[in-house]
């Protein structure tokens, strides 16, 4: 059952509280990991890095594509939606397409690490966003972001030596699962109730701040 | 030591090591000695320190060259371990 809302104040703010504390900690993860890779130029720390910039813009865009999306209801004459909708969904599909591949292929980018790869991970990305930007919807960017991490998931697993699955793994596949969610859940109509919207979120909470406490270890 | 890339970081960790045990002032043939590399394995990490200013040279008023650390140098070899701590746990 799709829960249709009207614009409410307390869910508006819980989003932007959401959204904040999102981005502040991708950002914290992609500047504390610098002085590392400065150092070392070691390409697995710059694919870990850049995948978190990435989910921190996407968090920034998802949030504003969500304000258009209830534009219609609450201030239209202030965004337009028929304007400002695609010209959101082009980077947001951009940038959270390459944040969920670079962040796998930190994992396994020693198996197939050249240029031919990076231009398909490009080449994927823009596609996504392009086909999100005609169709106008962000529904489709979430179907194929879904077929996208089932692919690189499965490709990665066998391409791992570790067949195991790793608890870093396991956050990994949070990370890119909760993205999906998050971006199922904007709009006006939710597939879940305000109380487990409310608890992806807090889980998406828990899953950075659980990554930046492990980098915060290791890298003072 | 599991990959080319993680072997890499460790050699250059030896390297910078190896400067600073000989009270950060060593030449650069006993240096190649010390680092078990071939001469052209060596040249090229060695120009690689240089660039990324790990290492610099030090001419004496006898023409003689010697390694020695930077600031950066010494830094890396502070956060070598902590580095490799994040590597791993991360499996990057």
């Amino acid at each position: 059952m799709a829960f249709i809302r009207f614009f409410d104040p307390m869910s508006f703010g819980t989003e932007f509280l959401f959204t904040v504390i999102a981005v502040v900690f991708c950002f914290l993860i992609y500047f504390k990991t610098k002085e590392s890779y400065q150092l070392t130029k070691y390409k697995g720390i710059k694919y870990f890095r850049v995948a978190f910039l990435f989910f921190g813009l996407s968090y920034i865009l998802r949030f504003l594509f969500s304000l258009v999306l209830l534009s219609k209801i609450a201030f239209d004459f202030i965004l337009p939606r028929g304007m400002f909708a695609p010209l959101f969904i082009l980077p947001l599909g951009y940038f959270s397409t390459i944040g969920i591949i670079y962040l796998i292929f930190s994992a396994v980018w020693k198996k197939f690490d050249n240029k031919g790869v990076h231009f398909l991970a490009h080449t994927v990305a823009t596609l996504l966003s392009l086909i999100s930007f005609f169709i106008r919807s962000h529904l489709i960017l979430l179907y194929s972001q879904t077929a996208l991490l089932i692919l690189v998931t499965i490709l990665s697993s066998i391409a791992k030596e570790k067949k195991r699955l790793s608890k870093t793994r396991v956050l990994y596949l949070l990370v890119s699962l909760l993205w999906l969610i998050n971006l199922l859940i904007i709009g006006r109509k939710k597939p879940f109730s305000f109380e487990i919207v409310l608890f992806f979120e807090f889980v998406s909470l828990v899953v950075f701040i659980v990554i930046y406490h492990k980098i915060s270890k290791w890298v003072k | 030591m599991s990959n080319r890339k993680r072997e890499r970081l460790e050699v250059i960790h030896d390297i910078l090591r190896i400067i600073m045990e000989n009270h950060n002032s060593i030449k650069p043939t006993p240096l190649l000695r010390y680092s078990n590399l071939s001469s052209s394995s060596f040249s090229e990490y060695y120009n690689e320190l240089l660039a990324k200013e790990f290492i610099k040279e030090i001419t004496d008023k006898k023409e003689r060259k010697y390694i020695t650390l930077t600031d950066k140098g010494f830094n890396y070899i502070e956060k070598y371990s902590l580095i490799l701590g994040f590597i791993d746990e991360f499996e990057l």
